[in-house]
């Protein structure tokens, strides 16, 4: 079955042409780009469809037609209402039926992307047909952005930010995690935001990080963790705040001090040039002043930020060590978000865009501890 | 990601159950000569490891290793800082974390001398875990697809109760949506939340919002208005096992003439059974009279994919299926309606490989 649909949404046009034009100076004649609903900023980048269900590879050729390779009928129908400009093909065997298109390209030159997640039944034709790894090329039309999609960016970002306020509304003892998380994402579904990264911690010190909602309600001196990571048309942008149930303690409030102090030296430095070790660096020298340098390692937590786009956790990871350089366009977050000792779990981040002069700062929620009433508890 | 309830649930999926999974594919690695069998998972492709486990990552990826004996081991590129739910929710794996997985994987073959490794959806895998695995172990990958297939297609009673008790929160969203409704939002918003605080672990809506026009169904934005009559899908996950909901309504009048053949799609979730020859079965479905099927598309969960299209209309296939989801689309006097509802799922209907 083939669909083809006219018209495309001017981000994505902006984004095909960016990839033609990188296409051309690699001298490329196809790209084959790869997507899920997990690792999804590939595909997205060449063909403007937020799959869901099962897998999607994306032919690209040098004159910037699309074609959607799709594994799910329902997929493709509604990829045919979606997008536009593409011809969508469906089939129950998509790894096969693109492997025959790419035997069918001769001598041409052809590149692959990402390299860890093609399916293997792609990846063991790389030798046969001399297919170069475009993994790096597409990270940084990815990394870096047009104009047009921090219009996009902005959106969301004002989302993360309603969001969160929705997030503290519902917050009341006796609530249980996966119900608060319905009311964002019910939220978020009435507002145009196809997909949500979100993780979430509720408890003291003997929390060590977020996970998915278990069930767990909340309770009186909680601390409640989450990061959310509205997605509009494509773009993922992220807020981290945490809140106490009830008055915050002493200890509370001087740890989240310390985050606070972390995460503004990270954001403050920020500029292009630096490196992404620059910016990890510059949040764990806080932490190591006030002799809490252990809890920056891989040991409590994962990165100290990162960058977002079309998708949630996207390079450069901001950690020591990372030398990747900080480019205008970029869209970041720089979130200091560990374990402390005595209080347990506590996050904390901003999302910017990497400015000519520094960043523009996104989200606007207060960084503050925020307290939720005690009196308040679900009926 | 998955954003819903993510729990251990004894008592609708045991140990014991997931633990006899395990065993019925070890008796079928013996059979076909394989030392183990290795099966991927990320969020999208996830049901063959919640099927040998329970569990389903909420994000990030992983792979499962079952040996021809002993436990299975789950090496995963999720964080050390998220093992603790990982354990809780995969009671049965020893768990490891690594940034290469199939390195670990490819190690643990070469620690208990692995020759022959079977590997559901060989093609599929990523290949940046397949060189991993390459990179340590010399074991031979071969395809494994039809023999966890085979050992798939055996029903047994938790999963036939999970898929039952899914399809009872969608019939119960759809019951308590409201009634007054001009925009797509008005609806889709509240049956999402409905769904999610039944403690559904994944939630995808998707609407046909003016059937007349156009019987594709998306993800509409919500302030789309909704036509005259209009049809809104819901697939949703609960405790790892999938299915979809699809109801037609009309935005004025006219609804009870499509309230009678949603009863009549209610009766096929017990009256036909997805292992056999669709066509005739409903042929024999006591249609209302003036109503026609234009189109149907049969899925299952056979490998990877929590629901994969098996048969259609124009490419009827027979096989053994441990349930499956019937998407129809019927001609009628007021238009196009579709439905779609879960099907084979009473145990009387039981007749192939029945679990023992």
């Amino acid at each position: 079955m083939k669909i083809t649909e006219k018209l495309t949404s001017k981000v994505a046009q902006v984004r095909r042409q960016k990839l033609v034009k990188a296409m051309q100076n690699a001298n490329l004649d196809a790209m084959v780009l790869y997507g899920n609903a997990w690792q999804n900023d590939y595909l997205r980048y060449g063909v403007d469809f937020g799959i869901l269900e099962g897998e999607g590879i994306a032919i690209v050729t040098r004159d910037g037609q699309a074609t959607l390779y799709l594994d799910d009928a329902f997929e493709a129908d509604r990829a045919s209402v979606e997008c536009d400009d593409i011809t969508i093909v469906v089939s129950k065997d998509i790894v096969q039926d693109v492997a025959a298109k790419i035997n069918g390209f001769g001598n041409s030159n052809i590149a692959a992307a990402p390299q860890r997640h093609l399916p293997y039944g792609l990846a063991r034709l790389r030798q046969k047909h001399n297919i170069a790894d475009a993994t790096e090329t597409i990270d940084h039309l990815l990394m870096v952005k047009a104009e047009e999609e921090l219009q996009a960016i902005r959106r969301a970002a004002r989302l993360a930010d309603e969001g969160y306020a929705v997030f503290r509304d519902a917050a009341q003892i006796g609530v249980e995690d996966y119900a608060l998380i319905a009311q964002i994402e019910a939220f978020f579904r009435a507002n145009g935001v196809d997909d949500n990264f979100m993780i979430i911690g509720s408890g003291g010190p003997e929390v060590r990080g977020m996970a998915p909602p278990s069930g767990k309600k909340l309770k009186a001196g909680d601390l409640v963790t989450t990061e959310l990571t509205p997605c509009i048309d494509g773009y993922y942008v992220q807020i981290c705040r945490t809140l106490v149930v009830g008055p915050p303690s002493e200890a509370q409030q001087k740890a989240f001090s310390v985050y606070h102090e972390a995460m503004v030296a990270g954001i403050d430095i920020v500029a292009p040039g630096i490196s992404a070790s620059d910016i990890a660096k510059a949040e764990n020298d806080v932490f190591r002043k006030y002799g809490l340098g252990d809890y920056v390692t891989s040991e409590y937590t994962r990165v100290r930020g990162h960058g977002l786009g079309l998708f949630p956790d996207t390079k450069p990871h901001l950690l020591e060590g990372v030398p990747t350089l900080i480019e205008q366009g970029m869209l970041l977050i720089v979130h200091p978000n560990t374990y402390h000792p005595e209080v347990g779990y506590m996050v904390l981040g901003d999302s910017l865009i990497v400015g000519a002069e520094g960043p523009e700062v996104l989200t606007t929620t207060p960084r503050e501890l925020f307290s939720v009433a005690q009196t308040r508890s679900a009926s | 990601m998955r954003h819903g309830l993510m729990k251990w649930r004894e008592d609708e999926l045991s140990q014991a159950d997931v633990l006899s999974r395990q065993y019925r594919l070890q008796q079928a690695m013996e059979t076909h000569g394989l030392d183990g069998v290795l099966v991927y998972t990320n969020h999208v492709r996830s049901a063959a490891v919640t099927y040998l486990t329970g569990f389903s990552p909420y994000w990030s990826d992983a792979l499962l290793f079952l040996p021809a004996t002993g436990k299975p081991l789950f090496a995963t590129a999720l964080s050390k800082r998220v093992g603790n739910w990982i354990k809780s929710t995969n009671p049965t794996s020893d768990i490891a974390h690594s940034p290469r997985p199939g390195e670990l994987i490819g190690e643990q073959m070469v620690a208990i001398g692995c020759r022959k490794i079977g590997v559901v959806e060989l093609d599929h895998i990523p290949g940046g875990l397949i060189d991993e695995i390459a990179g340590v172990s010399n074991a031979q990958l071969e395809d494994a697809s039809a023999i966890f297939a085979a050992v798939r297609t055996v029903r047994d009673a938790a999963e036939i109760a999970l898929v039952e008790k899914t399809n009872q929160i969608a019939a119960d969203a759809f019951a308590s949506a409201p009634t007054e409704r001009n925009l797509v939002g008005d609806v889709t918003e509240a049956l999402e939340l409905y769904v999610r605080n039944a403690g559904a672990e994944e939630c995808y809506v998707a609407i046909a919002p003016d059937l007349k026009k156009d019987t594709r169904l998306a993800r509409t934005k919500g302030q789309v208005a909704l036509g005259e009559t209009f049809a809104i899908r819901l697939s949703i996950a609960y405790n790892g096992v999938w299915i979809r909901r699809t109801e037609t309504f009309a935005r004025t009048s006219g609804e009870s003439s499509f309230q009678s053949l949603a009863l009549w799609a209610n009766g096929l979730s017990n009256g036909i059974n997805p292992s056999k020859n669709l066509s005739s079965q409903l042929a024999t479905s006591s249609l209302p009279a003036g109503v026609s099927i234009s189109r149907w598309t049969l899925e299952a969960p056979l490998g990877n994919r929590p629901l994969e299209a098996i048969a259609t209309m124009e490419n009827e296939v027979v096989r053994p299926l441990p349930y499956g989801v019937l998407t129809i689309q019927l001609d009628t006097k007021q238009g196009p309606v579709v439905l779609a509802r879960p099907i084979g799922l009473y145990l009387s209907l039981l007749s192939v490989g029945a679990a023992t």
